[in-house]
Formats: structure tokens, C-alpha cells, sequence
């Protein structure tokens, strides 16, 4: 007798399901898209238990004729692709044509649909099993309800965890959907309990709002970039909004959502330095590309992807990451909780504090210069140490008026502050401040026109220098040293292509590997700068930055040196600074590249608003 | 610019300035030495964030000549390299000039320094001080006085007023007062003043420019005079001004902090308690709290003992000269007496407790000019 035989459908349907149909929140995942697929512009989710004792999904999209709906259910049965080379242009999220069929055989489901010409359909299946096949109402659209998921499973019933996990994974799902999705409307209820509800006008910034709140939504950057392969828009949260895992990095392509680690590092990398170790920011990034470019069947889950020409796309999104956070203030208020007003205000004249002093000429052109720090800091020094004067003279600075309108128009109004050409430069991004003291001879008081500023002496000076030692510590000088006895390495098969295919730019920075047998090398002579007693761990370093980026950048690979320089240098905490060294600070900070943030992440400055410190004072209710 | 100069009065000027000059800071130019000259000498300046400090060097004294000065002017040179630099010379003259963009030219023997130099107009100036609140004392006395208080001043920026020392005067005396608000150290010297307006309140001088002082101070009976302002002190040596900021504030008052009862009293060798203390420290230490028990036994003994509950516990026992009053145990932070201890100069300490709840006061045996109180640790 022969001992191997083809599964029966259910058997492999079963099989399947361990695949696509992991957990509650999988399926409602598969179900949503489905209904994505079918075009639809509402979708309702009714969850009950966790999923375990109720999913349903209702879409208003095309529905399916009968003969389709009984097909559907079919493994490998799809309407997505037709023929093989529609497989390497996939536009619509599922095609596989697995998910209703796995989830048919570990559930009680119930299919209505219709196309909202002829009648309805009706279909139910047990475990696998069609139980019934009849006509229903012909409302257009598709009526998913899935019962006592995995009852005919036990193992896999076990393996979930609590309701309120598994309810998390479905709202997280939803959520990310909904994202993808923002001309969609959501709504997600669990036990008749709202979730979300996203009002589908297409603007994800709403959507975002439907998820997070408003106000955490409101404080998310539009992002947008784009090159002839790629177009990548989507928003990004200011650094002092941050969250521990990675869970809120969102990536679409083409709608899809995705799993791909490259874009989270370049992400990441933007966010290098404004957040603190460990701590992830919140980004939604939709990703538009050729379908072409991009193989999603890589995995059932359809998570991860392989991408052409990736180098390209992470350098966009770096990049459009990158120039919105280096424009915008970073510095975060501290209540955040009061609600939002529309604030109809005059626009306020800007008075840059004077340093004047005697030899000066007072009638000082309203320029850049007048923030010519080493003109007014010097001028300050050159008075006594004991009475440094302080007087203030109107200067009007039309730009710096323009972005404080800006600040203060609390409203979601992007188009004002991103639109291309109003760049805040640099020194305007720290605004004009005023030391009023220093407490615990740790945080220097400052105070402007619109509030109480607190500066973290030690981060503000910590960044200055990190800023200086970054560029610093990557001009190398092309000084080597010779060894008397040669150092040899053996490196990995991997280390071994790379020594061989960047020969170049190993030289270039006084790293010269002489083969010395299989896949062993000897190193003779290293660069002068190599951290003594590193020497080897260097190399290796740079073989793995090699690896990771292609190109070797000296400045990165001693990143960690420059910021242990620039915390050593920096003043600490618990000394006391005098008003004209506060004033330096400050004036140095504004010249900052990044002035908000510490290269380990932490804050640098906190805002008081007065309306906060009214309110905190009840002058306000 | 342009000069030459003796080196090893140079060098004597140059140390003393660096003393203000602090590596880090928020104003570049102060990481950097000025040097004047005019027709009478060279004047170095360094400061920082505390203190400034002037020193003089004049062309010629009685007997010799120290400077020729070829041509005045300024420069800002940084303290870091100059300070070793002119240190590590050769010769026994130093020739310095400036070129144009700051560039100087140290010379000496057959070496050849050029380095870049920092524009003296950056330079802040030094406050110019009303002289009206003056008065004077011996070096060697102010020397005294600073190392008997100064280690009591608080290292925390939290209550800034309490990291220096408050002097204040009445008609006979000068009172140092310095604490950290677990212990007070305070001491009192007659003045010998002829300025009978002389009133001092509230002079709380930063405990690190008074220990940056302190390395100045010589131990003779040459007088140093002291300026103060409302904001500023200066001390006025033969050639060197040392200028500190005053401290912010209120000083707390502390004279009603002294009790004036006693419920315990003793007398005993410092060296002993010192010594004892010493020993129980190192097991205290360990326990990172510096507690140290302290009770009094039959026939004028004492005993002291510490416990670290991972390394074991000592305990010793002395005879003190005398121990009168009641029974007495009490803990303490070890390492606040011995530093204490440590600035007494006589061979006996006196010692009153009230009670174990209480701050108890040390000391000297033979005056009573100084006094440290401590308060106690309670243990629940």
C-alpha cells in the first residue's frame, strides 16, 4: 500500500492556517484587507473576546457574485492576480489566495455578500465544512462573522495569551491599516466598546488623531521626498514624543504595511541624537513605488519584503526625515494637556537683547548680524565682571516675526509651516533668551516674551562640543605606526569579500591588509589615530562598517569617542556659572546644528509658556 | 609686546594665575592667561567662574632687575599649554613678543615657542572695588582660619549660600562661620583694627576660591588686606590681587545653634579620638554610611565601635582625662569628626553632648576660639 497519499483539502487547509492565520488579530487582518482589496470606503470590526468568540468584519465594496463566493473559499482561489506576471506587479494587498480557506477551517464562519444587482449569498462553514450555501438580502459589500476561532484546534487555543493581548495585536493591526488607509473609514469595537473610529477623509494627520489623540496627533511632522524611483511622505512625531519599542514605526509601500529593518534603521538614523538610548520615535511613512521594484511574496504574513535599489529609498527617507526635525523648534512644552485654541494675537515685535557696549556703533543693521555672537558676547566681556549691563532696543527681524506667528498658531495648519521655502534657520530655532538665574548650579533660568525657558547647562554644553569633536574627531591625519610584531587576523567569509572588494578605501584611511593565507591577513602598519590597545577590534569595526554602509566614515565609527570627549569637556552639573557665562551658553547653543537635544538624546531645553505658568497659578481657569 | 623676563619669577606669577583658570568653561578666552606690560612690569590675570587672580611683577626691586620691557601691550595665551610651557624652559630668562594676529614668540636658551595667541580686548576686565570696608590680618592667621572651616562648607549646589564660609565681625572679634548643615565649623579671631566702621555681615566667600587662597597664603606675619564689596572680595597681597565673588543670599544665623547646656562632658587626647575614630572608620566606610557608635562606659572610658554587616565590627575602648554628667550613647557620621579633629590643633579636645537626640560641640583644650558642632545620627 502505498504510504504516501495527497491531504485531503481540509487537512492542508489546516496546515495552511497554521501559516496564515496565527492568531485572532491575523485574521482580522486578512479579513480587512480582503475588504480593502474590494475597494471599499467604510469598514466596521465587531470583536468579542479577544476574537476568540466573535470577529466581523463589514465592508460596503463590490461584494462577490454566488459562483465567486463559493470558489473564494477554494485554496489558491484569488481574484487578485490572473497569471504569473501579475505575481512580480502585485497592486492589492492579499493574492495569495490562502486566508479564507484557513480561516474557514479552524472557525465557524459566516459569509454574506453581495454585489447589490441579484440576491445575496449565504455561506457557512464548520471546521472546514460547508454547511450551508443560500441566498441572503442583496445589500452590496461583505459581512465576515467568524465564531469560536481554533475550536477544532487545542493546541493553538492555548497558545493564546490573554484577551487583552490579543486584543492589543488586533487594535494594533487596525490601526496600522487604518493608516495605510486613510481615505477608509475605521471603526473598531470590542465588546461594543469604540476602539477607533477614523472618519476616512483621506488625511492621515485625522487618522493619527483617531489613534493617538489629538494632541500627541498635533505634534507629528509632515514629511514628504521624492526621487525618480521613489515618493515617500508621511509624519513623523517630534523627538519628546517617543516610545520604548519600535512597535509605532509604521512603514507602508504601496499601501502594504511593512516589516523592513533597513527603513527603520534609516529612520532611526534621522532621529540620531534626539532621542534618548532605548527610546524609538513615532513615524507613519507611506512609501509609493513601481510594484516592479518591490517582491513582497516573500513570507505568507506578507511582512517583509525584498526592495531594488533600497540604498536610494533610505537615503530619501533620511533624508526628509532629517531636514523637517533640523527646521522645526524642538523645544518641548510642558503641559501639553490644555486644550487647543485658536489664538488670535498681534504679532510681536522682537527685541534682541543688546550687548552694547560704549565703542560700538548703536544703530546696528537689522541682519544676521545682530546675532553675531562673537561681536556681542565680546562686547559683554569687555565690561567689568561684577555689573554686566543689560539693556534691551527694539530690533524688528521680519523672519524671526514670520516664525513666531508660526509658534503661535496652534493649529494642525501644515501647509504654513512646511511649506518649501520658509526654512527657520538655525539660530532662530532657539529664540532669543534672557538668563534670569541658575538653580542648583545645574539648570540656568531664561525667560522671553513667551515664558520661563529651563537649559540643562551641562546637555546645552555637552552638544556644543559634540557638535565641535564630531567633525573634529574624523580629520585624521595620514600619520600610521608601524608594528614590530605584526598583528594577524583571521576574519569570517564575509570579512574576506570585504577586505577584497574595498582594498581602496581601506588604504585611503591608512588600513593596509597583506594576505597572509586562507582568509587570514597581516596588518604591519595602522593609522596613528587607532584607540590604543583597539587596534585589531578597529579594523573590524571598519570591515563591519563596510559591510553596513559600503563606505567608511571615521566620524561615525568614533562617534562614541566624540560624545565621551564632549560629556568630559562640558561643565557639569552643581557648579555655578555667572550671568555673562550663561549668556555665552546660550549665545553658543543657538549656533547649534541640532540645539534641542544632548547627543545621548536627553532634552536640552523645557518650555514653561506663560499661559501655562498662568494657569498653574490659576490666574486663568 | 615685546619683553624679557627672569624666568622663575615668571613662573611664581604664572602659577599663581592658573590657580583661576579653569579648563572648563563657557567663555572660551577664560581657558587662556593675560599678559600686560607697561613701564613698570608685566601684570598676569587669570579667571574664572569664582575667582580672579592679578599678579604683578614689577621691573625692578631694591636689589634686582626682573623685566626689560622692549615694548608694552597685551596678549591672551591659553593656560594649559603657557603654564607648562614656561615651566619646562631652559633658560633663565624668557623672551616674549607678539606679532601681528596674536602669533608669540616665546624664547629661551636656544628653544623657540610660537603659539597662537587670543585677542586681550576679549578679555573681561577686572571689577574695580569701592576700598571702604577694609581691614587686615596676618597671612599665616587667615591661613589658619581658612583650613579650620573651609573642609565644612557644603559641595552642594543646592543651597548655594552654604557652600562658602560667612564672615562676620563685631567690636572684637572676626567670626568664620562654614557649614554643610550636618556639621558647623567656626572660628573666631580678635581684630586689630583701626577702621572702627568696619562692618562685615553676610560675606559668604565660595569655599573653593577660599581653598584656592589658602595655596597663596604664606606662613608669615606679612599682612594681607582685605577688600569687600557687596558683590566682591578682594584680598590684596605686596603684588598679587585675588579677587573672589561673594556668595548670594542669606547666610543662616548660627549662633542660636550652639547649645548652651551640657548634659555630658569630656575631655580626651585628640590623637586618641582621632586615631580610634580612624580605625572605625574603615569598617563604616565599607557600610557606606561612615556611622560610628559612641558610648561611655564605667570609670572614664569610652567606647567606640562600627559595624558593617558584610566585613564584621570593631571596638575600642579609651580612657578619657575626664567624663562627667549622664550616661551617654550615640552615633555619629565618623568621617565629620575626624576632619574636625584633623584642623585642631591642641593636644586635648573638650566635648559636651545633650543627649543622644542632640547636636553635641567639640573643642580645642586650650581655647576658645574654635568651635565644631555636629549633629547626631539617629538609628531606628
Amino acid at each position: 500500500m502505498a504510504a504516501i497519499k495527497k491531504l485531503s483539502d481540509e487537512l492542508s487547509n489546516k496546515i495552511a492556517a497554521g501559516e496564515v492565520v496565527e492568531r485572532p488579530a491575523s485574521i482580522v487582518k486578512e479579513l480587512i484587507e480582503n475588504a480593502i482589496d474590494a475597494n471599499s470606503t467604510r469598514i466596521d470590526i465587531q470583536i468579542e473576546e479577544g476574537g476568540l468568540s466573535k470577529i466581523r468584519v463589514v465592508d460596503n465594496g463590490s461584494g462577490m457574485e454566488k459562483e465567486d463566493a463559493k470558489i473564494a473559499f477554494l485554496r489558491h482561489a484569488t481574484s487578485k492576480i490572473q497569471t504569473e506576471k501579475d505575481l512580480f506587479k502585485i497592486a492589492t494587498l492579499g493574492f495569495r489566495g490562502e486566508a479564507l480557506p484557513s480561516i474557514a477551517a479552524v472557525s465557524n464562519l459566516e459569509l454574506e455578500t453581495g454585489t447589490g444587482q441579484d440576491a445575496g449569498t449565504l455561506i457557512r462553514y464548520q471546521g472546514g465544512k460547508r454547511i450551508t450555501f443560500a441566498s441572503a438580502k442583496g445589500r452590496k459589500g461583505t459581512e465576515i462573522t467568524v465564531r469560536d476561532l481554533f475550536f477544532n484546534t487545542p493546541a493553538r487555543l492555548k497558545y493564546l495569551k490573554t484577551i487583552n493581548t490579543e486584543i492589543g495585536n488586533i487594535s494594533d493591526i487596525v490601526n496600522r491599516l487604518a493608516l495605510a488607509n486613510p481615505s477608509i473609514s475605521f471603526r473598531l469595537s470590542h465588546n461594543d466598546r469604540q476602539l477607533l473610529f477614523t472618519n476616512g477623509n483621506g488625511d492621515i494627520q485625522a487618522v493619527l488623531a483617531g489613534i493617538y489623540g489629538r494632541q500627541t496627533a498635533s505634534q507629528f511632522l509632515k514629511i514628504n521626498n521624492q526621487s525618480m524611483d521613489y515618493k515617500v511622505e508621511g509624519y513623523v512625531a517630534k523627538p519628546e514624543i517617543n516610545r520604548a519599542s519600535r512597535q509605532y514605526i509604521s512603514t507602508f509601500i504601496n499601501g502594504r504595511y511593512v516589516r523592513h529593518y533597513p527603513l527603520v534603521k534609516a529612520i532611526e538614523n534621522a532621529y540620531h541624537t534626539l532621542l534618548p538610548i532605548g527610546r524609538h520615535p513615532l513615524v507613519v511613512l507611506h512609501i509609493q513605488m513601481d510594484p516592479v521594484l518591490i517582491d513582497v511574496n516573500v513570507h505568507p504574513a506578507k511582512l517583509e519584503v525584498r526592495i531594488s535599489k533600497e540604498k536610494e529609498l533610505l537615503n530619501i527617507i533620511e533624508e526628509a526625515i532629517r531636514t523637517q526635525l533640523t527646521q522645526v523648534t524642538l523645544i518641548p512644552d510642558v503641559d501639553q494637556s490644555r486644550t487647543k485654541r485658536q489664538v488670535t494675537e498681534q504679532v510681536p515685535l522682537h527685541f534682541e537683547q543688546r550687548t552694547a557696549s560704549s565703542e560700538r556703533p548703536e544703530d546696528y543693521p537689522v541682519s544676521q548680524q545682530f546675532y553675531d555672537t562673537s561681536v556681542s558676547t565680546s562686547a559683554q566681556q569687555r565690561e567689568p565682571l561684577q555689573n554686566v549691563t543689560k539693556e534691551s532696543s527694539p530690533a524688528v527681524s521680519s523672519e524671526q516675526e514670520y516664525n513666531s506667528y508660526q509658534d503661535d498658531s496652534e493649529t494642525f495648519d501644515d501647509e504654513l509651516t512646511n511649506s518649501p521655502g520658509v526654512e527657520q534657520s538655525t539660530q532662530d530655532r532657539v529664540p532669543t533668551l534672557e538668563p534670569i538665574g541658575q538653580m542648583h548650579g545645574t539648570y540656568i533660568l531664561t525667560q522671553n516674551e513667551k515664558g520661563l525657558y529651563i537649559i540643562d547647562q551641562h546637555a546645552a554644553q555637552e552638544r556644543i562640543y559634540y557638535e565641535f569633536y564630531r567633525d573634529k574627531i574624523g580629520e585624521t591625519n595620514s600619520q600610521t605606526q608601524d608594528l614590530i610584531i605584526p598583528l594577524t587576523l583571521e576574519l569570517s567569509p564575509e570579512e574576506d569579500m570585504i577586505v577584497q572588494s574595498y582594498q581602496k578605501e581601506l588604504a585611503e584611511v591608512g588600513v593596509f591588509l597583506e594576505p597572509f593565507g586562507y582568509r587570514t591577513y597581516r596588518v604591519t602598519t595602522y593609522p596613528a589615530w587607532f584607540p590604543s590597545g583597539e587596534e585589531e577590534s578597529t579594523i573590524r569595526e571598519l570591515l563591519e562598517q563596510l559591510m553596513l554602509d559600503k563606505k567608511i566614515s571615521i566620524s561615525k565609527l568614533r562617534e562614541d569617542a566624540a560624545i565621551l570627549m564632549s560629556c568630559k569637556a562640558a561643565i557639569k552639573a552643581n557648579r555655578h556659572l555667572r550671568e555673562d557665562e550663561m549668556i555665552s551658553l546660550i549665545e553658543s547653543l543657538r549656533k547649534c546644528d541640532i540645539p534641542f537635544t544632548c547627543p545621548h538624546g536627553r532634552p536640552i531645553i523645557i518650555h514653561f509658556s506663560s499661559y501655562d505658568m498662568e494657569k498653574m497659578f490659576k490666574r486663568i481657569m | 609686546m615685546h619683553f624679557v623676563i627672569q624666568r622663575e619669577q615668571f613662573v611664581h606669577s604664572v602659577q599663581h594665575v592658573n590657580k583661576a583658570v579653569s579648563s572648563r568653561t563657557t567663555i572660551p578666552i577664560l581657558t587662556g592667561i593675560k599678559i600686560d606690560t607697561s613701564s613698570e612690569g608685566v601684570t598676569l590675570t587669570g579667571s574664572d567662574s569664582d575667582i580672579s587672580i592679578e599678579s604683578f611683577i614689577p621691573k625692578t626691586d631694591e636689589e634686582n632687575e626682573y623685566v626689560d620691557i622692549k615694548e608694552t601691550g597685551s596678549i591672551v595665551l591659553q593656560a594649559r599649554f603657557f603654564a607648562d610651557i614656561v615651566k619646562k624652559l631652559p633658560g633663565d630668562e624668557i623672551e616674549i613678543s607678539v606679532q601681528d594676529q596674536f602669533a608669540t614668540t616665546l624664547r629661551s636658551g636656544s628653544v623657540v615657542f610660537n603659539l597662537n595667541g587670543l585677542d586681550p580686548e576679549e578679555y573681561p576686565r577686572l571689577p574695580k572695588l569701592e576700598e571702604n570696608q577694609t581691614f587686615s590680618l596676618p597671612q599665616n592667621l587667615l591661613k589658619d582660619m581658612i583650613r579650620q572651616t573651609v573642609f565644612a562648607v557644603s559641595t552642594q549646589e543646592t543651597r548655594p549660600v552654604l557652600t562658602g564660609v560667612n564672615f562676620e565681625n563685631d567690636k572684637e572679634q572676626l567670626t568664620c562661620t562654614a557649614t554643610d548643615s550636618h556639621r558647623l565649623a567656626m572660628r573666631t579671631v580678635a581684630t586689630e583694627t583701626d577702621n572702627d566702621e568696619l562692618s562685615i555681615s553676610n560675606v559668604v566667600i565660595p569655599g573653593k576660591s577660599l581653598s584656592e587662597l589658602r595655596q597663596i597664603l604664606e606662613d608669615t606675619n606679612d599682612h594681607v588686606q582685605i577688600v569687600v564689596t557687596d558683590s566682591q572680595v578682594l584680598f590684596k597681597f605686596k603684588h598679587l590681587l585675588f579677587f573672589s565673588r561673594l556668595l548670594d543670599g542669606k547666610y543662616p544665623v548660627t549662633n542660636n545653634m550652639i547649645p548652651e547646656q551640657s548634659k555630658t562632658t569630656m575631655e580626651l587626647s585628640t590623637k586618641d579620638l582621632l586615631h580610634s575614630l580612624e580605625r572605625a572608620l574603615l569598617l563604616s566606610k565599607e557600610a557606606k554610611n561612615n556611622v560610628i557608635n559612641f558610648k561611655t562606659l564605667e570609670g572614664s572610658v569610652i567606647e567606640i565601635n562600627s559595624v558593617s554587616a558584610e566585613v564584621g565590627k570593631v571596638t575600642e575602648k579609651i580612657t578619657c582625662q575626664s567624663l562627667e554628667g549622664e550616661d551617654l550613647r550615640i552615633s555619629f557620621n565618623g568621617k565629620n569628626i575626624i576632619d574636625a579633629l584633623k584642623v585642631i590643633d591642641s593636644e586635648f579636645v573638650h566635648i559636651t553632648f545633650t543627649g543622644a537626640m542632640s547636636p553635641f560641640v567639640i573643642r580645642p583644650g586650650d581655647h576658645n576660639q574654635m568651635l565644631h558642632l555636629f549633629s547626631p545620627v539617629r538609628t531606628y
